[in-house]
């Protein structure tokens, strides 16, 4: 029942099909038979836009990772597809190279995603293989990975904006930003909580587009990652985000055991399902010899991972026994069908019957995994101190107790993860106490990491900081976090039954603290949430779900008015708040027009540079299930939590353990 | 500095390892902010040399070049060269509990259950 509540106002498909569309006109225009050779990044962004099938049909003969190497092509088009980095582009023009000296003949084509870059020409032409390449771009934007989230897919977007400061990815995202204007109209209100104001002059110089009147887009959010560095950091606690945070999804791919796709679980007292006639469960997946398979999670072929992926992971085991009670209800239905035409009946609901079966088992073994993972005592440990930290509780407890994880043998994200939460929480560690942690962990993994250290205490990140800080170095923007805490009201004081029982706040989805970034958007959107607690406003009496939404149905969204109200605190966050009317088009100055007529449904824009979370996510969703007439599209550089993040600032060794899962 | 550590990470030959930490660890003792970071190396650097030490005595049976302290620490105690260990811990100033938590799960591993007892 939850999805039709957030039915996106706009089609996302649109952007897919552009994607796909893309593709093949660029695999098109080179003629004849071809080899692809693929950057494996870019494996799991594509397989979203298309299918291997239809590469097929479209000249693709032999399809290659693009690795070091000599490359072994039969046909004479050779078509290279890759993000445009240094190292790709020099195995490029060796393998180049190679071809020619073999005596091969082959004809190149480089398609950089996802646009060219002025290093690679000048790599190519070092190494003298300029001639021999036709170089061109696909420019592969927004991938919709639900209804109502586009992505770009790109998982280092982070690390390159804030280790090494590398603004391509602003660059790219602007672009991306850009077709959805082109789709949807030009956005009225821009709003910015961001230090990379750069790519500011491409939005303002859009040519205003005669659709403006009927633009069902009111305002586009742009939130820095660097404005909300606490909530990555956290472990998340909706379904979606702790699959993430257990098993890892990648590009909307989970690769778990295949026991769960196919054959049934072993007999689980506490699970109806299991008592279901065996029968009905036929082998209709095909069986293979590998030990996992890659499976899509997606809200589009499996309605009951629609209603799982916001819960909060304590209510999904309910909502699982729920739907598995329903499940066996209906098939109870059977053994009442009478007559022929009853038989019939219920024959044809079968397959309906048994695809949810199949999701259902595929869910409580998936929670199954998760809740062996929850019940770990690392697991509750930095949750404890996760919590404790966000209360500024005993810190310095909190610290020793980092270093008892690291004693205990958990792993290295989790407790960099830590680390970085105490240090952005407290405002710094004292050096001495710093110092001795940052040995133990060096000694405990490996003194590879030294360079993650100093990348996430270096400056645009200061991520892990000294007090005091030694004088050289210069004043980092920190985080005031105490204070914050107060005007955003990101702690609720609500007892943990009370959370799991009343989804009331979106603080529900990390149990007790609301993220930053949602609050923010908040801010905008929906600012008596932040102010008070909306389920409040209900009658004690009638505290539970019900009650509350009735009382919501009378707030209607307000329109957008800007960061109004709440200045003070925006101040005490770092980075400057930009809140720009662009002057295209003459609808967007009038107040009056950005307020919403009462059988209009927005849609706001919240793009995420440098990546958001699944729980990011399922809270933004929480909000526009608040008010009515507001819709949110999120659009995010990729979809992160702490520990890709880690990985990815990790570098490369780290790197190539993420290609390979 | 980073950028000879980024070379250490790529290279397969312990010596030129070695050497390319020990230049990192002076690059960093150049800069008065990073003795942290400079101290740090001269213990990488300490470790692969003993590491490399130890690779001689169990004449390449093991390997020990590369390994982290806790996973160095591992091995001995899974080899039964704990004395080794003791000397690793006292060397580089391993805290106890850690030691004792590395100890425990490497005893564990092996089953010894005499090891165990003796705890």
């Amino acid at each position: 029942a939850q999805t039709d509540k957030h039915e996106p106002s706009i089609n996302t498909d649109v952007l897919r099909d552009i994607g796909t569309r893309s593709l093949i006109d660029t695999l098109n225009s080179v003629n004849g038979a071809k080899t692809l050779v693929l950057d494996p990044s870019l494996a799991g962004p594509l397989g979203l836009v298309i299918e291997v099938s239809t590469l097929k049909n479209h000249g693709v003969d032999k399809m290659f990772w693009l690795e070091a190497g000599p490359l072994a092509a039969s046909t004479t088009n050779i078509v290279y597809l890759c993000r445009p980095s240094i190292k790709h582009v020099k195995i490029i023009a060796d393998q180049i190279k190679r071809h020619a000296r073999e005596s091969q003949k082959h004809l190149y084509n480089l398609f950089l995603v996802p646009r060219k870059s002025t290093v690679v020409t000048r790599i190519l032409e070092e190494e003298g293989v300029l001639g021999d390449i036709n170089i061109s771009t696909y420019n592969l934007q927004f991938i919709p990975i639900a209804d109502d989230v586009v992505s770009l897919e790109n998982e280092n977007a982070f690390k390159e904006l804030w280790v090494d400061g590398d603004e391509t990815a602003v660059y790219s995202s602007a672009l991306a930003l850009v077709t959805l204007q082109k789709l949807y109209g030009p956005f009225p209100r821009i709003r910015l909580a961001t230090l990379l104001t750069r790519s500011l002059p491409e939005q303002g110089t859009l040519e205003p587009d005669p659709s403006a009147a009927t633009a069902p887009i009111d305002s586009l959010i742009i939130l820095d990652r660097h404005v909300d560095m606490i909530t990555p950091l956290l472990t998340q606690l909706t379904y979606e985000g702790l699959v993430d945070e257990v098993i890892g999804i990648q590009n909307s791919h989970i690769e778990i055991p295949l026991s769960l796709l196919t054959v049934p679980n072993a007999p689980n007292p506490s699970n109806p399902s299991a008592a279901l006639p065996s029968t009905s469960a036929s082998n209709v997946t095909p069986v293979s010899n590998e030990k996992t398979k890659k499976h899509h999670l997606t809200p589009a072929t499996d309605p009951l991972f629609a209603e799982l992926r916001d819960l909060n992971f304590s209510s999904v085991g309910k909502r699982l026994n729920k739907v598995a009670h329903r499940l066996d209800e209906d098939y109870k239905a059977r053994l009442q069908a009478k007559t022929v035409a009853q038989l019939r009946d219920f024959v044809g609901k079968l397959g309906g019957l048994q695809t949810e079966h199949q999701a259902l088992r595929l869910h409580t073994g998936l929670s199954e995994m998760l809740v062996s993972h929850t019940r770990t005592e690392l697991f509750n440990k930095s949750l404890e101190i996760q919590q404790n930290l966000l209360a500024s509780y005993e810190t310095t407890k909190q610290i020793n107790a980092i270093e008892e994880l690291i004693a205990q043998g958990a792993d290295m994200q989790t407790i960099i993860r830590l680390l970085c939460l105490a240090s952005l929480t407290t405002g710094g560690i004292k050096t001495k106490a710093l110092e001795s942690i940052k040995r133990e962990i060096l000694q405990a993994f490996g003194y590879n990491y030294l360079p993650l250290l100093l990348s996430l205490s270096a400056h645009p990140l200061s991520a892990v900081l000294p007090v005091p800080l030694p004088p050289s170095s210069d004043p980092p923007s920190k985080l005031p976090f105490a204070a914050v805490r107060k005007s955003l009201r990101l702690l609720i004081d609500d007892s943990p039954e009370a959370i799991e029982e009343v989804e009331n706040d979106i603080s529900y989805v990390y149990s007790g603290y609301a993220p930053i970034s949602v609050r923010l958007v908040q801010c905008v959107a929906q600012k008596g949430g932040v102010i008070s607690n909306p389920a409040e406003k209900a009658p004690p009496a009638d505290g539970d779900t019900n009650g509350k939404a009735n009382a919501e149905k009378h707030l209607r969204a307000h329109p957008i008015l800007g960061w109004k109200g709440f200045e003070d605190t925006l101040a005490q966050i770092p980075g400057e708040t930009v809140d720009i009317t662009p002057k295209a088009g003459n609808v967007n100055s009038s107040p009056s027009v950005t307020s919403l007529r009462n059988d209009q449904t927005t849609t706001t824009v919240v793009f995420f540079l440098g990546g958001c979370t699944y729980t990011e996510i399922a809270a933004l969703r929480w909000v526009s299930r608040q008010n009515r007439g507001r819709k949110f599209l999120i659009a995010t550089t990729s979809i992160i939590s702490g520990k890709s993040l880690i990985d990815s600032i990790a570098g490369a060794d780290s790197r190539t353990k993420e290609t390979s899962r | 500095a980073v950028l000879s550590l980024d070379e250490a990470s790529q290279m397969t030959d312990p010596a030129a390892i070695l050497t390319s930490v020990k230049a990192a660890q002076k690059f960093f003792s150049e800069d008065k902010d990073r003795g942290f970071e400079a101290k740090m190396m001269d213990e990488n650097a300490r470790l692969l040399a003993y590491q490399q030490q130890l690779e001689k005595e169990s004449d390449g049976k093991i390997t020990f070049f590369g390994l982290s302290i806790n996973e160095t620490l591992r091995t001995l105690l899974m080899n039964g060269m704990s004395k080794k260990a003791d000397k690793v811990k006292s060397d580089f100033k391993v805290a106890d509990k850690r030691f004792w938590y590395v100890k425990l799960h490497a005893l564990t591993a092996m089953r010894d259950f005499e090891g165990l007892d003796a705890f």
